[in-house]
Protein backbone atom coordinates (compact mmCIF):
# COMPACT_ATOMS: atom_id res chain seq x y z
CA UNK A 1 0.00 0.00 0.00
CA UNK A 2 1.57 3.22 -1.06
CA UNK A 3 1.66 5.94 1.65
CA UNK A 4 -0.29 9.22 1.31
CA UNK A 5 1.67 12.04 0.06
CA UNK A 6 0.82 15.50 1.60
CA UNK A 7 -1.12 18.39 0.06
CA UNK A 8 1.00 20.90 -1.80
CA UNK A 9 1.96 23.65 0.27
CA UNK A 10 1.31 22.01 3.32
CA UNK A 11 3.09 22.59 6.58
CA UNK A 12 6.06 20.35 8.07
CA UNK A 13 3.80 19.86 10.56
CA UNK A 14 1.66 18.04 8.42
CA UNK A 15 4.02 16.46 6.25
CA UNK A 16 5.24 15.11 9.67
CA UNK A 17 1.09 13.85 10.50
CA UNK A 18 1.10 12.11 7.21
CA UNK A 19 4.46 9.97 7.80
CA UNK A 20 3.32 8.96 11.28
CA UNK A 21 -0.31 7.90 9.39
CA UNK A 22 2.34 5.78 7.32
CA UNK A 23 4.24 4.17 10.55
CA UNK A 24 2.06 0.82 10.22
CA UNK A 25 3.06 -0.27 6.82
CA UNK A 26 6.82 -0.39 5.05
CA UNK A 27 8.39 1.45 2.50
CA UNK A 28 8.80 -1.56 0.29
CA UNK A 29 11.90 -1.70 -2.30
CA UNK A 30 9.94 -3.29 -4.53
CA UNK A 31 12.51 -6.14 -4.49
CA UNK A 32 10.50 -8.73 -3.03
CA UNK A 33 13.24 -11.12 -1.77
CA UNK A 34 14.95 -7.92 0.16
CA UNK A 35 11.03 -7.37 1.42
CA UNK A 36 11.12 -10.71 3.08
CA UNK A 37 14.49 -10.16 4.64
CA UNK A 38 13.31 -6.43 5.98
CA UNK A 39 10.08 -8.49 7.20
CA UNK A 40 8.11 -6.60 4.94
CA UNK A 41 10.83 -3.19 3.98
CA UNK A 42 12.15 -0.61 5.33
CA UNK A 43 10.49 1.38 8.41
CA UNK A 44 8.85 5.07 6.83
CA UNK A 45 10.85 7.62 7.60
CA UNK A 46 14.25 6.04 8.23
CA UNK A 47 17.32 6.42 6.71
CA UNK A 48 19.32 4.02 5.33
CA UNK A 49 22.83 3.56 4.46
CA UNK A 50 23.76 1.51 1.54
CA UNK A 51 27.58 0.67 1.35
CA UNK A 52 29.72 -1.33 -0.33
CA UNK A 53 32.49 -0.38 -2.45
CA UNK A 54 32.91 -0.02 -6.60
CA UNK A 55 30.76 -2.35 -8.65
CA UNK A 56 28.68 -3.94 -6.20
CA UNK A 57 25.42 -2.49 -7.40
CA UNK A 58 24.74 0.29 -4.83
CA UNK A 59 23.57 2.92 -7.49
CA UNK A 60 21.36 0.48 -9.50
CA UNK A 61 19.80 -0.89 -5.99
CA UNK A 62 18.97 2.43 -5.39
CA UNK A 63 17.29 3.64 -8.29
CA UNK A 64 15.49 0.26 -8.51
CA UNK A 65 14.06 1.26 -4.67
CA UNK A 66 12.72 4.80 -6.55
CA UNK A 67 11.42 3.50 -9.52
CA UNK A 68 9.62 1.15 -8.00
CA UNK A 69 8.70 3.89 -5.56
CA UNK A 70 7.48 5.63 -8.38
CA UNK A 71 5.35 2.50 -9.24
CA UNK A 72 3.63 2.21 -5.82
CA UNK A 73 2.73 6.40 -6.31
CA UNK A 74 5.62 7.85 -4.15
CA UNK A 75 7.22 10.34 -6.08
CA UNK A 76 11.85 9.95 -5.48
CA UNK A 77 14.61 12.22 -5.94
CA UNK A 78 17.96 10.95 -6.57
CA UNK A 79 21.03 13.21 -5.51
CA UNK A 80 23.88 12.56 -7.24
CA UNK A 81 27.29 13.88 -6.84
CA UNK A 82 29.06 11.97 -9.36
CA UNK A 83 27.68 10.94 -12.28
CA UNK A 84 26.01 13.42 -14.72
CA UNK A 85 21.86 12.78 -15.14
CA UNK A 86 22.39 11.86 -18.44
CA UNK A 87 25.03 9.01 -17.96
CA UNK A 88 22.04 7.90 -14.71
CA UNK A 89 18.96 8.36 -17.57
CA UNK A 90 20.90 6.04 -20.04
CA UNK A 91 21.74 3.48 -17.45
CA UNK A 92 18.84 3.00 -15.61
CA UNK A 93 17.10 2.81 -19.52
CA UNK A 94 19.25 -0.34 -19.89
CA UNK A 95 17.51 -1.83 -16.83
CA UNK A 96 13.67 -0.61 -18.85
CA UNK A 97 13.81 2.09 -16.40
CA UNK A 98 12.31 5.29 -18.47
CA UNK A 99 13.45 8.21 -15.49
CA UNK A 100 12.92 10.91 -18.44
CA UNK A 101 9.29 9.80 -18.65
CA UNK A 102 8.91 9.61 -15.06
CA UNK A 103 10.55 12.93 -14.48
CA UNK A 104 8.14 14.88 -17.48
CA UNK A 105 5.40 13.21 -15.01
CA UNK A 106 6.93 14.84 -12.38
CA UNK A 107 7.01 11.79 -10.17
CA UNK A 108 10.93 11.83 -10.13
CA UNK A 109 14.13 13.92 -10.15
CA UNK A 110 17.30 13.48 -10.53
CA UNK A 111 19.55 16.29 -9.06
CA UNK A 112 22.98 16.35 -9.75
CA UNK A 113 24.98 19.00 -7.65
CA UNK A 114 28.16 19.44 -5.70
CA UNK A 115 28.39 18.59 -2.30
CA UNK A 116 29.98 21.67 -1.25
CA UNK A 117 26.39 22.88 -2.04
CA UNK A 118 24.30 20.74 -0.07
CA UNK A 119 26.44 21.68 2.65
CA UNK A 120 25.64 25.20 2.30
CA UNK A 121 23.70 26.79 5.59
CA UNK A 122 21.17 29.47 4.80
CA UNK A 123 17.26 30.30 4.43
CA UNK A 124 17.00 28.42 1.63
CA UNK A 125 18.12 24.90 1.37
CA UNK A 126 19.02 23.66 -2.37
CA UNK A 127 16.56 20.78 -1.48
CA UNK A 128 13.50 22.73 -0.53
CA UNK A 129 12.44 23.92 -3.94
CA UNK A 130 12.56 20.37 -5.29
CA UNK A 131 10.88 19.01 -2.30
CA UNK A 132 7.92 21.40 -2.79
CA UNK A 133 7.68 20.77 -6.71
CA UNK A 134 7.39 17.08 -6.70
CA UNK A 135 6.83 15.95 -2.46
CA UNK A 136 9.03 13.40 -2.76
CA UNK A 137 8.65 10.09 -0.32
CA UNK A 138 11.83 8.37 -1.25
CA UNK A 139 15.52 10.48 -1.95
CA UNK A 140 18.81 8.79 -2.75
CA UNK A 141 22.20 11.04 -1.89
CA UNK A 142 24.69 9.33 -4.18
CA UNK A 143 27.28 9.55 -2.27
CA UNK A 144 27.59 11.00 1.24
CA UNK A 145 31.22 9.67 0.72
CA UNK A 146 31.37 12.90 -0.96
CA UNK A 147 30.68 15.20 1.41
CA UNK A 148 34.40 13.75 3.14
CA UNK A 149 36.04 15.95 0.59
CA UNK A 150 34.29 19.18 1.33
CA UNK A 151 34.15 19.21 5.63
CA UNK A 152 36.83 18.18 8.45
CA UNK A 153 37.07 14.57 9.46
CA UNK A 154 35.75 15.56 13.11
CA UNK A 155 33.00 17.58 11.19
CA UNK A 156 31.41 14.94 8.93
CA UNK A 157 29.36 13.18 11.36
CA UNK A 158 27.78 16.51 12.46
CA UNK A 159 27.01 17.48 8.59
CA UNK A 160 25.52 13.53 7.89
CA UNK A 161 23.14 14.28 11.45
CA UNK A 162 22.19 17.78 9.65
CA UNK A 163 20.94 15.77 6.07
CA UNK A 164 19.55 12.89 7.49
CA UNK A 165 17.23 15.08 10.26
CA UNK A 166 16.46 17.82 7.27
CA UNK A 167 15.16 14.27 5.33
CA UNK A 168 13.39 12.98 8.56
CA UNK A 169 11.97 16.32 8.93
CA UNK A 170 10.26 16.30 5.80
CA UNK A 171 8.92 12.73 6.35
CA UNK A 172 11.26 11.32 3.48
CA UNK A 173 12.49 7.47 4.12
CA UNK A 174 16.11 7.77 2.02
CA UNK A 175 19.22 6.19 1.26
CA UNK A 176 22.54 6.98 1.94
CA UNK A 177 24.82 5.84 -0.69
CA UNK A 178 28.81 4.68 1.13
CA UNK A 179 32.04 3.80 -0.75
CA UNK A 180 33.29 1.72 1.82
CA UNK A 181 36.47 -0.08 -0.07
CA UNK A 182 37.04 -1.55 3.83
CA UNK A 183 34.37 -3.98 3.56
CA UNK A 184 36.24 -6.08 0.95
CA UNK A 185 39.76 -6.76 3.29
CA UNK A 186 39.28 -8.55 6.86
CA UNK A 187 38.25 -6.17 8.65
CA UNK A 188 34.71 -4.99 8.39
CA UNK A 189 33.53 -1.38 8.97
CA UNK A 190 31.24 0.33 7.38
CA UNK A 191 32.41 3.54 7.97
CA UNK A 192 35.80 5.02 9.58
CA UNK A 193 33.89 8.34 10.59
CA UNK A 194 31.43 7.30 12.83
CA UNK A 195 28.07 7.40 10.65
CA UNK A 196 26.93 3.61 11.36
CA UNK A 197 25.13 5.43 14.65
CA UNK A 198 23.19 7.85 12.68
CA UNK A 199 21.57 5.88 10.27
CA UNK A 200 18.17 3.43 11.14
CA UNK A 201 19.19 0.99 9.11
CA UNK A 202 22.71 -0.64 7.09
CA UNK A 203 22.80 -2.75 4.37
CA UNK A 204 26.06 -4.29 3.02
CA UNK A 205 26.74 -5.19 -0.22
CA UNK A 206 30.50 -7.00 -0.52
CA UNK A 207 31.91 -9.04 -3.26
CA UNK A 208 33.27 -12.53 -2.36
CA UNK A 209 35.79 -15.09 -3.87
CA UNK A 210 34.11 -18.33 -4.29
CA UNK A 211 36.29 -21.19 -6.22
CA UNK A 212 38.24 -19.11 -8.15
CA UNK A 213 35.04 -16.36 -9.23
CA UNK A 214 34.13 -13.46 -7.91
CA UNK A 215 30.15 -13.45 -6.63
CA UNK A 216 28.13 -10.92 -4.70
CA UNK A 217 26.64 -10.80 -0.94
CA UNK A 218 24.35 -9.06 0.37
CA UNK A 219 23.66 -8.36 4.16
CA UNK A 220 21.48 -6.35 6.93
CA UNK A 221 24.24 -4.80 9.17
CA UNK A 222 21.20 -2.67 10.97
CA UNK A 223 17.43 -2.06 11.24
CA UNK A 224 16.40 -0.16 14.35
CA UNK A 225 13.07 -1.45 15.67
CA UNK A 226 12.65 -4.14 13.35
CA UNK A 227 13.80 -7.76 13.07
CA UNK A 228 15.32 -8.78 9.98
CA UNK A 229 16.98 -11.59 8.12
CA UNK A 230 20.40 -11.92 9.79
CA UNK A 231 22.13 -13.81 6.60
CA UNK A 232 24.59 -12.79 3.98
CA UNK A 233 22.32 -13.47 0.81
CA UNK A 234 23.81 -13.99 -3.04
CA UNK A 235 22.59 -11.53 -5.39
CA UNK A 236 22.88 -10.78 -9.07
CA UNK A 237 23.03 -7.80 -11.15
CA UNK A 238 20.49 -8.68 -14.04
CA UNK A 239 19.21 -7.30 -16.93
CA UNK A 240 15.81 -6.48 -14.90
CA UNK A 241 17.80 -4.97 -11.72
CA UNK A 242 19.04 -6.67 -8.61
CA UNK A 243 18.12 -10.23 -8.21
CA UNK A 244 18.52 -12.03 -4.49
CA UNK A 245 19.33 -15.54 -4.21
CA UNK A 246 19.87 -17.64 -1.13
CA UNK A 247 21.41 -18.12 1.29
CA UNK A 248 25.47 -18.74 1.67
CA UNK A 249 24.16 -21.79 4.01
CA UNK A 250 27.66 -24.03 2.75
CA UNK A 251 30.11 -21.03 3.58
CA UNK A 252 31.83 -19.52 6.37
CA UNK A 253 33.77 -16.23 6.38
CA UNK A 254 32.03 -14.67 4.00
CA UNK A 255 32.59 -11.14 5.85
CA UNK A 256 36.21 -11.32 5.00
CA UNK A 257 35.74 -11.91 1.39
CA UNK A 258 37.27 -14.72 0.97
CA UNK A 259 35.21 -17.78 2.68
CA UNK A 260 35.53 -21.44 3.14
CA UNK A 261 32.94 -24.53 3.27
CA UNK A 262 31.99 -25.10 6.71
CA UNK A 263 33.12 -28.30 8.23
CA UNK A 264 29.62 -30.16 7.67
CA UNK A 265 30.02 -29.44 4.21
CA UNK A 266 33.56 -30.58 3.86
CA UNK A 267 32.60 -33.88 5.49
CA UNK A 268 30.00 -34.26 3.37
CA UNK A 269 32.32 -33.36 0.14
CA UNK A 270 34.46 -35.86 1.35
CA UNK A 271 31.88 -38.81 2.60
CA UNK A 272 30.00 -38.60 -1.31
CA UNK A 273 33.35 -38.61 -2.48
CA UNK A 274 34.20 -41.80 -0.60
CA UNK A 275 30.68 -43.63 -1.23
CA UNK A 276 31.29 -42.34 -5.16
CA UNK A 277 34.81 -44.61 -5.36
CA UNK A 278 32.74 -47.16 -3.22
CA UNK A 279 30.37 -47.32 -6.21
CA UNK A 280 32.80 -47.47 -8.48
CA UNK A 281 34.66 -50.15 -7.11
CA UNK B 1 10.50 38.16 -28.39
CA UNK B 2 9.59 35.94 -31.24
CA UNK B 3 10.70 32.53 -32.21
CA UNK B 4 13.02 33.88 -34.43
CA UNK B 5 14.88 35.94 -32.07
CA UNK B 6 14.89 33.18 -29.52
CA UNK B 7 16.11 31.00 -31.55
CA UNK B 8 18.98 33.42 -32.43
CA UNK B 9 19.82 34.33 -28.98
CA UNK B 10 20.26 30.94 -28.43
CA UNK B 11 23.00 29.78 -31.01
CA UNK B 12 24.82 33.28 -30.47
CA UNK B 13 27.66 31.52 -29.40
CA UNK B 14 29.76 27.77 -29.41
CA UNK B 15 29.53 28.58 -25.84
CA UNK B 16 25.74 29.39 -25.08
CA UNK B 17 25.42 25.81 -27.54
CA UNK B 18 27.59 24.13 -25.02
CA UNK B 19 25.47 25.17 -21.95
CA UNK B 20 21.97 24.49 -23.93
CA UNK B 21 23.39 21.16 -24.71
CA UNK B 22 24.13 20.36 -20.78
CA UNK B 23 21.08 21.46 -19.11
CA UNK B 24 18.96 20.01 -21.81
CA UNK B 25 20.80 16.42 -20.72
CA UNK B 26 21.10 17.12 -17.36
CA UNK B 27 17.81 18.81 -16.47
CA UNK B 28 18.52 18.50 -12.51
CA UNK B 29 22.10 20.17 -12.57
CA UNK B 30 22.11 22.62 -9.87
CA UNK B 31 25.65 24.18 -9.83
CA UNK B 32 27.50 27.71 -9.28
CA UNK B 33 29.28 29.66 -12.46
CA UNK B 34 32.41 27.70 -11.53
CA UNK B 35 30.59 24.40 -11.57
CA UNK B 36 28.83 24.24 -14.68
CA UNK B 37 31.93 26.14 -16.73
CA UNK B 38 33.92 23.17 -15.51
CA UNK B 39 31.14 20.90 -16.45
CA UNK B 40 31.80 22.43 -19.87
CA UNK B 41 35.44 22.27 -19.68
CA UNK B 42 35.63 25.86 -19.98
CA UNK B 43 36.61 28.74 -17.93
CA UNK B 44 34.26 31.09 -15.69
CA UNK B 45 35.08 34.36 -17.30
CA UNK B 46 34.64 32.64 -20.95
CA UNK B 47 30.87 31.43 -19.82
CA UNK B 48 29.62 34.37 -17.85
CA UNK B 49 28.28 36.71 -20.71
CA UNK B 50 26.18 33.53 -22.49
CA UNK B 51 24.94 31.89 -18.65
CA UNK B 52 23.99 36.06 -18.49
CA UNK B 53 21.85 35.69 -21.44
CA UNK B 54 20.47 32.69 -21.19
CA UNK B 55 19.02 34.08 -17.59
CA UNK B 56 17.69 36.81 -19.01
CA UNK B 57 16.18 34.57 -21.49
CA UNK B 58 14.12 33.34 -18.64
CA UNK B 59 15.94 29.83 -19.20
CA UNK B 60 18.01 29.20 -16.52
CA UNK B 61 17.33 30.70 -13.15
CA UNK B 62 19.09 32.01 -10.06
CA UNK B 63 19.18 30.94 -6.56
CA UNK B 64 21.08 32.35 -3.88
CA UNK B 65 22.52 28.82 -1.31
CA UNK B 66 24.50 30.05 1.48
CA UNK B 67 26.86 32.37 0.08
CA UNK B 68 27.06 30.91 -3.54
CA UNK B 69 24.73 31.90 -6.22
CA UNK B 70 23.72 28.55 -8.32
CA UNK B 71 21.85 28.39 -11.51
CA UNK B 72 19.84 25.92 -12.78
CA UNK B 73 16.96 24.77 -15.56
CA UNK B 74 13.45 26.19 -15.14
CA UNK B 75 11.95 23.41 -16.79
CA UNK B 76 8.66 25.03 -17.39
CA UNK B 77 10.28 28.32 -19.11
CA UNK B 78 12.23 25.38 -21.24
CA UNK B 79 9.06 23.84 -22.12
CA UNK B 80 7.58 27.43 -23.52
CA UNK B 81 10.84 28.48 -25.16
CA UNK B 82 10.90 25.24 -27.19
CA UNK B 83 7.60 25.57 -28.21
CA UNK B 84 8.09 29.30 -29.46
CA UNK B 85 11.01 27.71 -31.08
CA UNK B 86 9.96 24.96 -33.06
CA UNK B 87 6.43 27.00 -34.00
CA UNK B 88 9.15 29.43 -35.50
CA UNK B 89 10.90 26.34 -37.03
CA UNK B 90 7.63 25.27 -39.04
CA UNK B 91 7.37 28.72 -40.62
CA UNK B 92 10.76 28.43 -42.19
CA UNK B 93 11.06 26.75 -45.83
CA UNK B 94 14.42 25.36 -46.68
CA UNK B 95 15.48 24.82 -50.11
CA UNK B 96 12.33 26.06 -51.43
CA UNK B 97 13.23 27.35 -55.44
CA UNK B 98 11.54 30.51 -56.30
Amino acid sequence: MSTPRPKTGSSEFDQLFSSRIAEGGRVKTGIVELDEMLRGGFMPGDAVMLAGSAGTGKTTLALQYLVNGVKRGEPGIYVTFEELPDQIYRDAKNFGWDLRKMEEEDKFRVICTSPSLVLESGDGSLLDDVLRDIQPRRLVIDSLSHLEMFVKRDDMRMEAYRIVRYLKTHGVSSILLWESPQISGGAFSVTDVGLSFLVDCILALKPVEIESSLRKALVILKMRGSDHDKRFREYEITPAGIKIESAFSNYEGIISGSPRKVASEKFMELFRGASEKQKKA
Amino acid sequence: MSGGEILSTLLASEVRGDLLILFHKNPGLIDTVDGIARRIGRTTITVISDLRELLQLGLLKQKRIGASEVVFLDRARDREILESVANHLKTVQIGVAK
